[in-house]
């Protein structure tokens, strides 16, 4: 088998069983990233020489029979919203195209010390905001399954390498579904962890209390190993979980689903949802009761309005998280100004683009005075009882399955002029994001077009142990680790 | 709810962006709409929720007060656009 | 028509901890330009903010010095604004929240006691320093001060004068001086107080348009400001134009001697507050606040009130000796030892003061131990040297820094305190001074002082002077010689 076809599981055990060399897998994936890469454009930033430079870190810690850590020799993509120390980080934004970071992220600080191997930096829609990786400032990336269609986002560009082999596993952002939608969309596996559970210092902020920072892979267990490494408290971050938490999860994950209870709200079937997607979803349902799960309907009202709860905070949080950048002290700077006025107001409108500038101008909206407490106040409020309605659902349930999208991937261009639609796909992703669970999208068939079609699996709070031991005996029986796209 | 170009110039203003007339006017009925559907949070009782969100998983968190120092000031200054001695140099602010 | 004048102050104190409030830089003064800076505090993208332990100590030290109630759950809010010292363009502060609410601080006199509510104190960040250069197109900026933790206490309107209002915030620095909470110098900007002022009738209950006051600098500045305020407003309301008071903000303009409009800053000022989702919120327990209020130290109040039991001392002098806590600690090092309270403080209020004032130092670095000092008081006390020389002697132990005993030895300053020595040369000098001793006789008193004098200038003022005159009046009732 070529190396850039191998699981992460594999790539590390055939490290430190000596059949190939770190810089054999290196030299292996950046082979494919130049086949492949100019049909996908998923890449903004490609680490060659750093990656080369820790696989003879790796392979020297081997030969001198020095252990190595969880994720040894694993090229490892990174969302370019993840600060890397020394490596531009630009938010796929032009206000930050030349932006070089003085520190690593922690995520990315515990990748290198389970000496993962960084290959590059992966394209997204700007500052994380958006469906479809259009809303980058530098390049379009493309569906590795039918060029012509959007990868999904905001992590399209880590969705897509990892389709298209050219990392065994990639960090993506989730604030609203930017991690499971383009999970969907390319037919990978997205995992956004239980909000506090993997730190977010270094994650260049946009939604703080919805942001969370996840792997995309192309099968279940790599997803579960890659958790492993990021996940845990970390001092620099405040939000980040104090207690202690499941530190193995593959120890369990081979366990099956017998008696385990899952429910389907059936409120997700109404919004328009592409009935392949709907029939799919069903499937599964199906497959999980022969597996020896009970799994029914049930009843998970305020869906729509969690829409509206989320655009209000995510926009409000977003517009303040983005002051910062005002073209002074760093980042782009506009031309011709006169005074800090004009600098500030021509840099931004110079630098961000579209999307950005409409969330923020939203979010400014929903703060300013008069209107806090009509749509922020309330906002908050609203999260809150969607919170408990799921943790209400979760006292008679152990996960809970919905699509991870209504629509099936679309074409490049098809929604880029309709904002409110855009943000209406959302539906099924966001109100997890409001109540701080975690879920997982993983592929669960594929369209009569030949489009991948996702399912989400949603855990309580902490629940990803019960997340991936089903979401593991699932892809068993689908079989659908060899579903790859024909580039 | 309706609102006018004067709105959202107001808070192009407040976010420091500037925004064309016709920028101002494309998103008013961008917002018009955005907002409309925001007003079904209207419709809900939502009661006397008091929303004490971070409490939910951490409770309070303190650091105890012991210097560190980040030494590599040279690359924690990489990317500004100019320097004066150690200062930050920047176009003049009048005050 | 009598007018009443309502201030209320709002102080901002930054705390004594050694780092800052969301990161672990030092918090210290006077470092290199940004050389105590760091991601966090620089906001760079994708950093987060860790709530200081020690801050919210010295808030809850605060509050109880203050005599405030202890929100034990309080809140960190953003305050959105752009401007270039602040790097994150919000300050993350306390707003619907604080951690402390309605103290108190008694001003006045036992006879006639003033007390000016507080109505909140919270926590909040500093922002970095901007720097503009007179000829030239540039600004700099520092951002060593940002992230620095400061609690910001705001008074209720309750002060009725300039002097007053003074006279409240020397208090109130005293008491966080003494709380060790801050080290309050407003020449350095660690205290920096705004005010806002209004005039109404007298007996009028409601308030009027109030003016905010800024850009003073020391206590001096705060009263020439109010005051002048005051007569503007004064002036306005003489004149029937009480209309044009707005509700604005001036600065102090030290060089013009008076209030100036400031210029109008962006008018937009909606602040947009929300609370602040990177952190969570601030709960104190009630065994937090068992603990500091078990260890308050001592406060000015008590420790005056300690002073006059048990020292004697005029009020005047205690509250200049208690005033400052370096130098009341200082006075009770020389209590501690046996120093006679009565001479401790006319030597400290004395000598000690002035070589202060002279070396621009201060009574935390004064340079004699008190056990020197109370030493050298000891060595007159015990007449070996005069009390003018041993001000000498001082004054040189503050410069050299070398004990008493070696600067009496080798300036052969010590007194000439030996009974048949001093006769001698008392004797000499009646010798020497006939004609002074024929006017004693013949009845001009005035002759004894001239011969005291003789007598000081034969022994270079070594005479030990009670001994001196004593012999003196011995031989001039003999009648001599």
């Amino acid at each position: 088998m070529n190396i850039h076809e191998m699981t992460a599981l594999e790539i590390r055990r055939g490290i430190t069983e000596k059949q190939f060399s770190a810089i054999d897998v290196v030299r292996a994936f950046f082979e494919k990233i130049y086949e492949k890469e100019p049909l996908v454009d998923g890449f903004l930033t490609l680490c060659r020489e750093e990656a080369l430079a820790k696989a003879r870190q790796i392979d020297e810690k081997i030969k001198a029979g020095e252990p190595v850590g969880k994720l040894a020799g694993v090229p490892v993509a990174i969302k370019d919203n993840i600060c890397t120390d020394g490596i531009r980080t630009t938010c796929a934004s032009r206000m930050l195209q030349d932006f070089i970071p003085p520190y690593d992220a922690t995520v990315v600080k515990k990748l290198k010390e389970a000496d993962a191997i960084i290959i590059g930096k992966t394209n997204m829609d700007e500052f994380a905001m958006g469906s479809s990786t259009e809303n980058s400032a530098f390049k379009k990336t493309k569906n590795p399954w039918d060029r012509k269609r959007v990868p999904g986002g905001s992590s399209g560009g880590s969705a897509a390498v990892v389709s298209a082999g050219m990392a065994a596993l990639a960090l993506g952002s989730d604030t609203g579904g930017s991690i499971r939608q383009p999970a969907a969309f390319c037919g990978v596996v997205g995992l956004k962890p239980t909000y506090g559970l993997v730190s977010r210092f270094g994650l260049i902020a946009f939604g703080s209390s919805l942001d969370q920072i996840g792997p995309q892979t192309n099968n279940i267990k790599d997803s579960a190993l890659a958790l492993e490494a990021i996940q845990g408290e970390d001092k620099r971050d405040s939000t980040s979980v104090r207690h202690p938490v499941t530190e193995d999860y593959m120890s369990t994950i081979e366990k099956g689903v017998k008696g385990m209870k899952i429910g389907v709200p059936a409120e997700f079937f109404d919004f328009g949802l592409d009935e392949e997607i709907a029939f799919s979803i069903k499937a599964c349902m199906q497959k999980f009761k022969e597996m020896g799960a009970v799994a029914e309907d049930i009843s998970l009202p305020i869906t729509k309005e969690g829409l509206s709860a989320y655009y209000i905070i995510s926009s409000a949080e977003a517009s303040s998280n983005l002051g910062r950048f005002d073209g002074l002290r760093y980042g782009y700077r506009t031309e011709n100004f006169n005074g800090f006025n004009q600098l500030t107001e021509k840099s931004r409108s110079e630098g961000f683009g579209e999307e950005v500038k409409r969330r923020i101008m939203l979010g400014t909206f929903v703060l300013s005075s008069g209107y806090y407490d009509a749509y922020y106040n309330r906002a908050q409020k609203l999260r809150a009882r969607i919170r408990e309605q799921f943790i209400k659902a979760f006292e008679s349930y152990d996960i809970l399955l919905s699509p991870a999208s209504p629509v099936l991937p679309f074409k490049i261009g098809e929604k880029a002029g309709n904002p409110l639609e855009m943000y209406l796909s959302d539906i099924y992703t966001v109100n997890i994001n409001l109540a701080g669970l975690p879920a997982l999208s993983m592929p669960c068939g594929i369209s009569r077009d030949g489009l991948p079609v996702g399912l989400q699996i949603i855990g309580p709070h902490y629940g990803e142990e019960k997340i991936l031991k089903a979401a593991y005996a699932l892809e068993q029986e689908l079989r659908l680790t060899a579903m790859r796209p024909t580039l | 709810m309706k609102i006018s170009v004067e709105d959202v110039r107001y808070i192009a203003k407040l976010a420091k962006l500037s925004i064309t007339f016709e920028q101002a006017q494309k998103m008013v009925g961008e917002f018009e709409g955005i907002l409309t559907h925001f007003e079904s949070i209207d419709r809900l009782d939502l009661g006397d929720l008091r929303v004490e969100l971070q409490d939910l998983n951490t409770g309070t968190v303190l650091r105890k007060d012991e210097i560190s120092v980040f030494k590599d000031k040279e690359k924690l200054f990489l990317n500004a656009k100019s320097m004066r001695d150690s200062y930050i140099r920047v176009p003049k602010i009048i005050e | 028509m009598s007018f009443e004048t309502v201030i209320g102050l709002e102080i901002h104190a930054e705390l004594n901890t050694k780092s800052k409030l969301f990161c672990s830089c030092p918090a210290e003064f006077g470092a290199k330009p940004n050389g105590n800076t760091c991601p966090v505090c620089l906001g760079l993208p994708g950093t987060l903010p860790v709530l200081n332990e020690g801050a919210v100590v010295l808030a809850v030290k605060a509050g109880l010095i203050l005599n405030c109630e202890i929100m034990t759950r309080s809140r960190m809010d953003r305050k959105n604004y752009f401007y270039p010292d602040l790097p994150k363009a919000y300050q993350t502060t306390q707003y619907d929240i604080p951690i402390c609410r309605n103290g108190y601080v008694d001003i006045g006199t036992e006879e006639l006691p003033r007390r000016i509510r507080l109505t909140r104190i919270h926590l909040e960040e500093d922002a970095g320093k901007l720097i503009h250069l007179e000829e030239s197109d540039v600004s700099l900026i520092d951002y060593n001060r940002a992230g620095i933790p400061l609690i910001e206490i705001v008074t209720e309107p309750d002060l009725r004068s300039a002097e007053e209002a003074v006279a409240f915030l020397k208090a109130l620095k005293s008491m966080l001086e003494y709380g060790e909470i801050s080290d309050c110098r407003m020449e350095r900007g660690s205290l920096r107080c705004d005010a806002n002022i209004s005039l109404r009738k007298a007996g009028q209950n409601t308030l009027n348009t109030r003016v905010e006051l800024k850009n003073m600098n020391s206590f001096k500045e705060l009263q020439k400001a109010l005051e002048s305020e005051e007569e503007r407003q004064r002036e306005l309301y003489s004149l029937g134009e009480e209309s044009r008071i707005v509700q604005e903000t001036r600065r102090w303009d030290s060089a013009k001697g008076k209030t100036v409009p400031m210029r109008s800053k962006e008018d937009a000022h909606d602040y947009r507050y929300f609370p602040e989702p990177d952190l969570g919120p601030v709960i104190i327990s009630d065994a937090m606040i068992r603990e500091i209020r078990e260890s308050l130290p001592e406060m000015p109040a008590d420790r005056k009130k300690r002073f006059r039991d048990l020292y004697g001392l005029k009020d005047k002098e205690i509250d200049i000796i208690v005033g400052d806590k370096a130098l009341s600690e200082y006075y009770e090092a020389l209590t501690a030892r046996g120093t006679d309270p009565r001479a401790g403080a006319n030597w400290i209020l004395g000598s000690m003061l002035k070589l202060l004032k002279e070396k621009g130092l201060e009574a935390g670095q004064i340079p004699v131990p008190p056990e020197e000092l109370h030493k050298l008081i000891r060595i007159i006390k015990e007449g070996k040297i005069s009390l003018t020389a041993g001000q000498e002697v001082f004054s040189q132990m503050f410069d050299t820094g070398r004990s008493a005993g070696d600067i009496i030895k080798e300036k052969g300053l010590s007194q000439i305190s030996d009974r048949m020595e001093l006769g001698r040369i008392i004797t000499g000098v009646l010798d020497d001074n006939p004609q002074s001793l024929s006017d004693y006789a013949a009845g001009k008193t005035q002759a004894a002082v001239f011969l005291m004098g003789q007598i000081m200038k034969a022994t270079k003022g070594r005479a030990n002077p009670q001994l001196a005159r004593e012999i003196l009046e011995e031989k001039l009732k003999k009648g001599l010689p």
